[in-house]
């Protein structure tokens, strides 16, 4: 699967579901193996659900899902949305090392992104977030 | 997703399956936290059976923090127990082994927090 498949659905997260389904079947479509894309689907749930509540917020939009497999071997995922300025990548990381009191309740999602998927990098561009998620397809 | 409890002898378990995301765990933290109060007894201990929970994403881990500092408010013990590979790198990476005793097996759980109730349980 190197041609590029798309898909456009409204950042809303009762819309999310319809973006993760579509990105398992491309990684399934790419051939990898299945606790590859269970992990996959995992990230891709926790981008769009951040891209939901923290580019758009209260407002509407879309956000733009684009899969690819690349020559080197990467299956690519690219989450583009018209939200406003928002780098996942520069959120605070949890303290996962307090006590169980004193540990914070979420905040684990871009965690999970950044340590299921081989690479995230973020850029901003003609006023569009631009998330990529990269993995490996020979891991 | 689906939670159910039974109580053996003075542990009460909670069997999780399907799915916890970010739709789902909104009804997993109903379910949950008030079975938590009436776990058997004063000193009763809960066991979260994951065996056949397929998939919980950060919204699931939320209800599940919040289930241990609430358990931990009233000294009950709470642990979990049959992780599927999925949960096991999520749990890893969330470093929830400092928030949950992990166990392999339920019968495994059991055994070492309330033999009385491994004695009874049926399962594995």
């Amino acid at each position: 699967m190197s041609t590029l498949l798309a898909m456009t659905l409204p950042a809303r997260l009762d819309a999310a579901a319809q973006g993760v389904a579509f990105v398992v079947a491309c990684a399934t479509a790419a051939g990898l193996p299945p606790g590859r894309v269970a992990k996959i689907e995992l990230a891709v749930e926790e981008a769009l659900v951040n891209i939901c509540r923290y580019a758009y917020g209260e407002g509407a939009g879309e956000i733009h899902i684009r899969c690819r497999c690349d020559e080197s071997g990467q299956f690519l995922i690219e989450l583009v949305d018209t939200g406003r300025p928002f780098n996942i990548l520069a959120q605070p990381e949890p303290d996962l090392t307090a006590d169980l009191e004193q540990r914070p309740v979420g905040g684990l999602g871009v965690l999970l992104i950044r340590s299921l998927v081989d690479q995230v990098t973020y850029r901003r561009e003609a006023d569009r977030n631009i998330l990529q998620l990269a993995v490996q397809q020979s891991r | 997703m689906e939670c159910q409890t039974q109580e053996l002898a003075n542990v009460m378990l909670v069997r999780l399956a399907g799915r916890v995301d970010h739709t789902t765990a909104k009804r997993l933290e109903d379910q949950l936290l008030p079975q938590l109060d009436s776990a058997a007894g004063v000193d009763g201990k809960v066991v979260l059976d994951l065996s056949n929970l397929d998939y919980m994403s950060s919204a699931g881990l939320r209800v599940l923090t919040l289930a241990a500092k609430h358990c931990q408010k009233q000294q009950r013990e709470i642990v979990v127990a049959a992780l599927q590979p999925l949960l096991q790198e999520v749990f890893r990476i969330s470093r929830f082994d400092t928030v949950f005793k992990v166990f392999k097996t339920v019968r495994e759980a059991l055994e070492t927090i309330a033999p009385a109730a491994a004695s009874v349980y049926e399962g594995h």
